[in-house]
């Protein structure tokens, strides 16, 4: 296991089983270690690492508004920021673009990371996925490939037809024994749709699905995201939305379903979620410039991926405590106003996605979680 | 980082484990959670947490992370 003390106790690694535990200190003795002094704000134990933005597809909604001719990072770069990585304590690194699988030198990149005690995972459009590009991703812990849906879902929210594409990608990557998931963003058009694709991938042999909420950044950034995004009804129908699908797809917990942080706000409408379960199955909501961080293909950081970056090199991740902008965005998690600051999952949501709210007009409250929408029209 | 394997007298309790995250994801936009647990018999909460506790109880321990040196009690977990 690998062991990182903490201001309330230490972060745990686990490597015989896929993992992350947070312990209290008396655990951290228990392990038969010192629990030392420490002092926060804590390095990210995840990074996103954008290692191209170099990418054919053209989805109209791409966050990096990646291209076909964009830019491809010097190996050395990315060598920099893994051993910087590496010296914070980072757990997990997202390779992302862009198309990472365009990089020839992917695999390396994917034992780098290994080396330095950082497990690689990957995102992938899957389109273009040759047999040779599948065995270079044997090097990642897990591979996801985009799948919003079949046909028309798929076409609604990427702007052409590469369903198949990613559904063949899903087949080959299953049956080369590269552990798979999907990753479905969720939009109007597409969550309807949830319970058949989430299903379909399965019979392909994904082997987990991730949910993502469509966000305002690169080139969603612009008025189709109104049209885009999840109506208030759907917002407010995630939770028994996701407790069906955890009942008919994973009864036995063998097909994870995994919700991205920009949803935990949306369970603020459910009853039935129990705050303390969120917490003890170590649901994070917003953890930009906390337990995560991105870097950008021009080696900088940023709050996520979707927030725009600030002027801390990434070889400087052990900055992150004192870089002005990051602490600005762990400060409103902090002490969000109202509706937040009274919200029972306050400390799990950590006021929802700022990138949405920024778009909206301001760092402050998730102008689209539900029950921030509740309190600002009994405020009117 | 330092590596050690420690002859751990006492194991881990239940009550000291604040969160466990399941899984690796492989996202590199946004962080994912692992939901349906939540939704998933008690057996099934139960099998995940005695997994943790075998894999802290019997794993080599490595620690990683710059030297930090203040402490600040009231920091709670992410």
């Amino acid at each position: 296991m690998i062991v990182r003390h903490e201001p309330w106790g230490a972060w745990v690694k686990l490597e015989s089983t896929a993992a992350i535990v947070a312990i209290d200190h008396d655990g951290v003795r228990a392990l038969g270690l010192d629990a030392p002094h420490v002092d926060g704000p804590s390095a990210p134990i995840e990074v996103h690492m954008a290692v191209t933005s170099r990418c054919g597809a053209g989805c109209k909604g791409c966050y990096l508004d990646a291209t076909p001719d964009g830019v491809e990072p010097p190996r050395e770069q990315l060598i920099d920021a893994l051993d910087a990585m590496r010296d914070a304590g980072v757990f997990t690194v997202a390779f992302g673009g862009g198309e990472p699988t365009t990089r020839a030198d992917i695999a390396e990149l994917a034992e780098e990371a290994r080396a330095r005690g950082i497990t690689p995972v990957l995102t992938t459009s899957g389109i273009g996925l040759t047999a040779a590009k599948i065995d270079r991703l044997r090097a990642f812990a897990q591979v996801n490939v985009s799948y919003d849906g079949a046909g028309a879902e798929y076409a609604s929210v990427r702007g052409y037809d590469g369903a198949r594409s990613a559904e063949s990608a899903i087949s080959a990557l299953a049956a080369a024994g590269v552990r798979v998931g999907v990753n479905v963003v969720l939009t109007r058009a597409t969550f309807g749709a949830l319970a058949r694709t989430l299903s379909h991938a399965r019979s392909l042999g994904a082997c987990e699905a991730q949910l993502l909420r469509y966000k305002p950044a690169g080139r969603a950034a612009s008025l189709d995201y109104l049209a885009q995004r999840l109506d208030a009804a759907q917002a407010r129908a995630l939770g028994p939305t996701l407790r069906a699908l955890a009942a008919e797809l994973s009864p036995d917990g063998a097909f994870p379903i995994r919700i991205d942080c920009a949803l935990v706000p949306f369970l603020s409408a459910d009853p039935g979620i129990d705050a303390a379960a969120l917490a003890r199955f170590g649901v994070f909501g917003c953890e930009a410039a906390g337990a995560l961080a991105a870097f950008t293909v021009n080696g900088v950081v940023a709050p996520c991926s979707f927030a725009a970056p600030t002027r801390l090199r990434s070889r400087d991740l052990g900055e992150h405590a004192r870089d002005a902008d990051l602490a600005r965005w762990r400060a409103y998690v902090d002490a969000p106003p109202e509706p937040c600051a009274s919200c029972s999952i306050r400390a799990v949501c950590k006021g929802g996605c700022k990138v949405v709210a920024t778009f909206a007009g301001a760092h402050g409250p998730d102008p689209e979680c539900p029950r921030v929408v509740a309190h600002r029209e009994a405020s009117r | 980082m330092s590596e050690r394997t420690i002859d751990r007298d006492e194991r881990v309790s239940e009550d000291s484990v604040r969160a466990v995250r399941v899984g690796h994801g492989a996202n590199c936009s946004s962080v994912g959670s692992v939901i349906d647990t939540l939704f998933a018999t008690a057996a099934i909460g139960s099998a995940v947490l005695a997994m943790v506790a075998a894999a802290l109880a019997s794993e080599p321990v490595r620690v990683v992370g710059a030297k930090r040196d203040e402490d600040d009690p009231k920091k709670e977990p992410p």
